[in-house]
């Protein structure tokens, strides 16, 4: 007999009770209204019973990685990263390389495999490491709870909490989790609000509103941008959206990924590397000082040179750093400043 | 129903000097050991989808996959 394991159900944050036993979540601009019994679009929060409860502080791995591969490059480089990740996502992007765990809920196919996580045993496991902990490859945002829980324990250890998100948070939600956030890697994936539905499945304005947020309340906030050809690898979409990012932030980090070819979208080609190239073009066009590819264009697409001076201050292998030259967080050289958490 | 299992790492076959020359994609490559144990196929597809279904139709144990982020 095979045995399916269910979800966990644990009493979830932000939820407000209203009168008719219905439960109003306020953690994601969905703001779903949940009758007893109904699950949000996330398929992770419900109403049990007029008490909001949540699936999400289940991971479902804990895996031991690069910083580098989150991808964070100007936070704490070379560090090691003890990332945890519970089944679910508030988005139905239909490229996502990580549907076995992010679409559980919205994709019959999908199968719970999270388990009660054990907040003190991945603390413990990452201080051993000096590991920083993250919450990634499935959409960390829902698991606000565990990383509150994580954040408590983490902190007389000294470690950092990272979060790879997708931004779409309420205000509510934004300044609940804001204060224990060390950093996190947020997609900014289309230009416009009507391509990031289509994409997503909900708008782009609140992520950008959770990119300004976070990083007023002091998160140290990276960007990720995939290109999809044809859908968000056009110049003038990559142009907009590099144009919004450089408005927040002309220093603020842009990744540039690209696209593999998975789950409902097996059409299209995967991003040619030229397609890549332009793009980092159209980003230092903009007046973004730090633009990222990380494996198509080589060590050129990963290494940080100055913008002052442009000598190479940090190189990067593969998912490592190989070299940081940095004097108190500026070029040694020409002493510009180089933003980040070093 | 066929299980896949989320792993740390996997070794890649395929470079990013590869891509270039491989606009559509369709690239996949193998490496087979055999020991007393049995055969393990190890894949990097540029199309995984593709990989995941031929290893599929091969049969025997469950397919290890990496996580992406
Ligand atoms: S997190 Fe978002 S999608 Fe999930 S129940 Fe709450 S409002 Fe709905």
């Amino acid at each position: 007999m095979t045995v399916i394991p269910l979800p966990l159900w644990q009493p979830a944050l932000l939820g407000t009770a209203l009168p008719d036993g219905r439960v109003r979540c306020e953690l994601c601009p969905h703001e779903c209204v949940l009758a007893p019994g109904e699950s949000g679009r996330c398929a992770v929060r419900r109403n049990d019973g007029g008490v909001l409860r949540t699936a999400a502080g289940s991971p479902a791995v804990a895996h031991l990685d690069a910083i580098e591969r989150k991808p964070f490059y100007h936070a704490w480089p070379g560090r090691k990263v003890l990332t945890v990740a519970g089944p679910g996502c508030s988005f139905r992007c239909n490229y996502c390389l990580n549907y076995r765990l992010s679409q559980f809920g919205r994709d019959p196919a999908v199968p719970w495999t999270g388990s009660a996580a054990e907040p003190a045993a991945i603390v413990a496991r990452a201080d051993r490491e000096r590991a920083a902990i993250g919450l990634s490859y499935s959409e960390p945002s829902l698991a606000v709870e565990l990383t509150l829980e994580l954040a408590d324990r983490a902190a007389p250890h000294d470690l950092p909490i990272l979060w790879k998100s997708n931004g779409f948070l309420t205000a509510a939600g934004a300044d609940l989790v804001a204060p224990v956030l060390a950093a996190v890697n947020i997609d900014v994936k289309a230009a416009t609000d009507a391509a990031h539905r289509r994409l997503t499945g909900a708008p782009l304005g609140p992520v950008l509103d959770t990119v300004r947020r976070l990083r007023a309340a002091g998160v140290w906030v990276e960007i990720s941008t995939p290109l999809i050809p044809g859908i968000s690898d056009r110049e003038s979409d990559l142009r907009a959206i590099a144009g919004r990012l450089a408005e927040i932030d002309q220093t603020m980090p842009w990744h540039l990924l690209r696209f593999t070819p998975e789950y409902r979208m097996l059409r299209q080609d995967p991003t040619a590397p030229e397609s890549l190239r332009r793009a980092r073009e159209i980003g230092r066009e903009a007046g973004l000082r730090f633009v990222y590819v990380e494996r198509a264009l080589g060590p050129e697409g990963r290494n940080t040179r100055c913008p002052g001076c442009d000598r190479e201050l940090i190189a990067r292998g593969l998912w490592e750093t190989l070299s940081v030259t940095l004097a108190g967080g500026a070029c040694p050289h020409c002493r510009a400043s180089i933003p980040g958490r070093w | 129903m066929h299980e896949n299992i989320f792993v740390e790492s996997l070794p890649d076959l395929i470079s990013a000097e590869e891509y270039a020359d491989h606009p559509d994609g369709r690239l996949i490559r193998l490496r087979i050991d055999c020991d007393d144990d049995g055969v393990r196929i190890l894949g990097d597809a540029l199309r995984p989808a593709e990989l995941e279904a031929l290893l599929r139709e091969l049969g025997g144990g469950p397919t290890e996959q990496m996580l992406c982020g």
